[in-house]
């Protein structure tokens, strides 16, 4: 069967006059031939139902926004497989380097080890240009890798997000190659629960208290809706002096902080049988 | 390229496979769970390492003593369940990079180091994986216990306690409950290790087993315990009930 | 997904000491989605037996409705309440009546004996076949958790406020570690001249 050449599409150096820091790049940037497959004939089939067999870790909020001073990303931090809750710990932020960030969403196999990936890229683009990269540079390089797998499975929603001498940056990408640039984004199970308290109460010019404890409260209300999302909120400030972790709360006792009276809360009505 | 087919556990794909690829073997797997619990607890000067010794096909048997836990070192162990034979041929592959990695950097590898090459090593066969759902553990170099639990696939976490295989839904919320501490996550930090001494550890990994042996068929006839500590590595094995 | 795990719960039942306890989780949700979180899944039949359904929640009200009527009507008949384990043999006969469309749901029955206060708790499969314990019974999305509990945790014998704690501590952690449970609980201590209520407060996600 005549096989197509996308070898120029391939994230290897595809010219023979290609710079040396592209071959050094190469050692780093691993192409689908890394990869052992499985013999069979259909692999799609193979898969998928692979994925259903081994159940990798799922389900996730997180959230990231561009305001006046600077960028916000909040994020929950539990893994499940299936309804059983595998973990209540992930850490889902990726501090790529002390100005670049990375979130998680998707599968947390995929997620971890692209974003420790594009790490090393990021670092040896320091090394052999002598300054920092850029979001939007950063952004690709990860969107680049997604596209040269796309129709192998990965599964990846994730926002990378900084400052660079052009100011914040925030950009989607995902495990179908997709890379946009925006000002809001929420990404994963409970994201359209946390979209509704973030556009309701987001302002460009917002103070830097109100942006952390508006991030917290978009992810909170998120892991109270959301079965599959919860654990602890995180919220990281990112501005020109690089990122800080400014929230770490347990959605167990937060709960209680936003509703100390439990019978306050919408979601205690009454019985439909008043059984008991 | 070898025209196998392949089955995942017991769905009718075999009937529907058994009529389209006559010349195929529609009832091979590539894959097989052979069952068992791992467990590890890491504390502040010591870490606990147990798995039951049980191996098992379906509703048999096949051998009442095998040893799931992989020793690199005294200090540093792998423990795997789910399908012995990719197991196996991981712990090999762990082996080769374990032994090469001493006569390149002149010194054992620490539990950070092997933990991040059982997470690549499993990524690598991220499009035919291996069935093995990992535990590795071991003293980290401060002389703290580190755990550090596993999917299919290699996404990884450090922890206080890990609980993998057959009778992990049965034994995670026990631990949950008599182990649980603050999220390594939350600020300001507050220690996440496990605070219970030694004893009342080692007591507690037992009863898990004993309780899991109830319910879960994969799990029995012995548990091998593993007790490491700056002083030495102990080893330790419980009966379980048999049937 | 499982029609059993389509609104999720999370439902244990202890025996102790001329008591017993049962006590349900108090989310409703649709698949992952938690609408109430003060729906409680165990039924008072009488003031010495509850049952406690889990499963598809329209099922389980229809049956309770059913149940309650059947009940009514063994008052009328017989002028005085009805016993434990005869309200299990009734319970399976209710949905074995249903065997070949049966009710999506895993009943937990948890009672007292009138006369003589022995602790009475059993379970059954969604067609009626009852599997009676004289240490817990539990049922819901995520039974492994609650049984791995139960196991480690039970001791024979309990006094109330005991085996109160105990199921509590059964109820909330294994609920913690399924998505589709928790959301707080409630727990009835039954002893032979009382009923205790207590409403628990759990994490919300």
């Amino acid at each position: 069967m005549d096989k197509l050449d996308f070898s120029g599409l391939c994230s290897r150096p595809f010219s023979e006059k290609s710079s040396a820091h592209l071959e050094d790049l190469s050692a780093i940037t691993s192409s689908v031939q890394d990869f052992p497959l499985p013999q069979v004939q259909d692999v799609d089939r193979f898969e998928s139902e692979v994925m259903a067999y081994v159940k990798p870790n799922h389900g996730t909020t997180t959230l990231g926004f561009i305001f006046k001073h600077g960028v916000i990303i909040a994020v929950d931090s539990r893994a499940s497989m299936g309804s059983y809750i595998s973990s209540q710990t992930v850490k889902k932020v990726i501090e790529i380097n002390p100005y670049l960030l990375g979130t998680m969403a998707g599968g947390a196999a995929d997620c971890q080890f692209w974003q420790r990936n594009l790490g090393q890229q990021c670092r040896l683009y320091e090394l052999n240009n002598g300054k920092r990269i850029s979001v939007r540079a950063a952004s690709k390089l990860l969107a680049n890798v997604m596209f040269s797998y796309k129709g192998y499975g990965l599964s990846m929603g994730t926002m990378v997000a900084g400052y660079d001498p052009t100011g914040p940056g925030l950009y989607y990408v995902d495990s179908d190659g997709q890379r946009t640039k925006g000002q809001i984004f929420s990404v994963g199970s409970g994201s359209l629960y946390a979209y509704g308290v973030l556009d309701n109460g987001y302002k460009w010019d917002m103070e830097v208290e109100d942006a952390i404890e508006l991030g917290r409260r978009s992810i909170y209300h998120a892991t109270f809706r959301d079965a599959v999302s919860g654990g602890t909120v995180s919220v990281y400030h990112v501005t020109a002096n690089g990122w800080k972790k400014v929230r770490g709360d347990d959605v167990g006792e937060l709960h209680y902080e936003y509703y100390p009276a439990a019978e306050a809360h919408p979601c205690f009505g009454t019985d439909p049988l008043e059984a008991a | 390229m070898a025209n196998v087919a392949y089955q995942l556990g017991s769905s009718g794909y075999a009937a529907n496979s058994a009529h389209s690829a006559p010349h195929a073997h529609p009832s091979w797997s590539p894959y097989d769970n052979n069952g068992g619990t791992c467990v590890a607890v890491a504390g502040n000067d010591y870490c606990i390492v147990a798995a039951s010794t049980r191996l098992s096909t379906g509703f048999s048997i096949l051998s009442r003593d095998v040893s799931m836990i992989f020793k690199l070192s005294d200090k540093l162990m792998i423990l795997s369940p789910g399908f012995q034979a990719d197991a196996r041929t991981l712990h090999k592959v762990l082996q080769q990079r374990y032994i090469q990695y001493q006569f390149n950097h002149s010194r054992p590898m620490s539990v950070a180091a092997c933990a991040q090459l059982l997470g690549n090593t499993l990524y690598y066969k991220r499009f035919f994986p291996y069935y093995t759902f990992n535990i590795c553990a071991g003293l980290d170099e401060q002389g703290k216990g580190a755990v550090y639990s596993y999917d299919a696939i290699g996404s990884h976490e450090r922890s206080g306690y890990a609980v993998q295989g057959s009778g992990k839904d049965l034994i995670q919320p026990v631990l949950d409950n008599q182990l649980k501490a603050a999220s390594p996550l939350v600020l300001p930090p507050e220690n996440w290790m496990s605070s219970l001494p030694l004893d009342q550890a080692v007591d507690l990994v037992k009863d898990a087993f004993v309780s899991a042996g109830e319910r879960d068929i994969y799990t029995g006839d012995a548990v091998e315990i593993y007790i490491i500590t700056k002083e030495g590595t102990r080893r330790e094995v419980v009966e379980l009930k048999k049937d | 997904m499982s029609i059993f795990e389509y609104n999720g719960a999370a439902i244990v039942a202890m025996a102790g000491k001329e008591c017993v306890a049962i006590g349900s989780d108090l989310r409703f949700g649709v698949q992952f989605q938690t609408l109430a979180t003060d729906y409680k899944k165990v039924y008072k039949i009488h003031d010495k037996l509850f049952i406690g359904l889990a499963g598809l929640g329209t099922d389980a009200q229809t049956m309770y409705q059913k149940l309650k009527f059947r009940h009514n009507l063994y008052k009328l008949r017989e002028e005085r309440n009805i016993k434990p384990s005869t309200f299990g043999e009734l319970v399976s006969s209710v949905l074995y009546e249903k065997r070949f469309g049966p009710y999506f749901v895993s009943p937990v029955i948890a009672g007292l004996d009138d006369k003589t206060s022995a602790p009475y708790i059993c379970g059954m499969d969604t067609i009626g076949a009852i599997e009676t314990a004289d240490d817990f019974m539990v049922a819901g999305t995520a039974p492994d958790s609650l049984y791995g509990m139960c196991e480690s945790m039970f001791r024979p014998d309990m006094e109330p406020e005991e085996l109160f704690e105990t199921v509590t501590q059964c109820l909330m952690s294994g609920a913690d570690r399924d998505a589709l449970s928790g959301w707080g609980a409630i727990v009835y201590v039954i002893t032979k001249d009382k009923v205790v209520a207590r409403t628990l407060k759990g994490r919300m996600d």
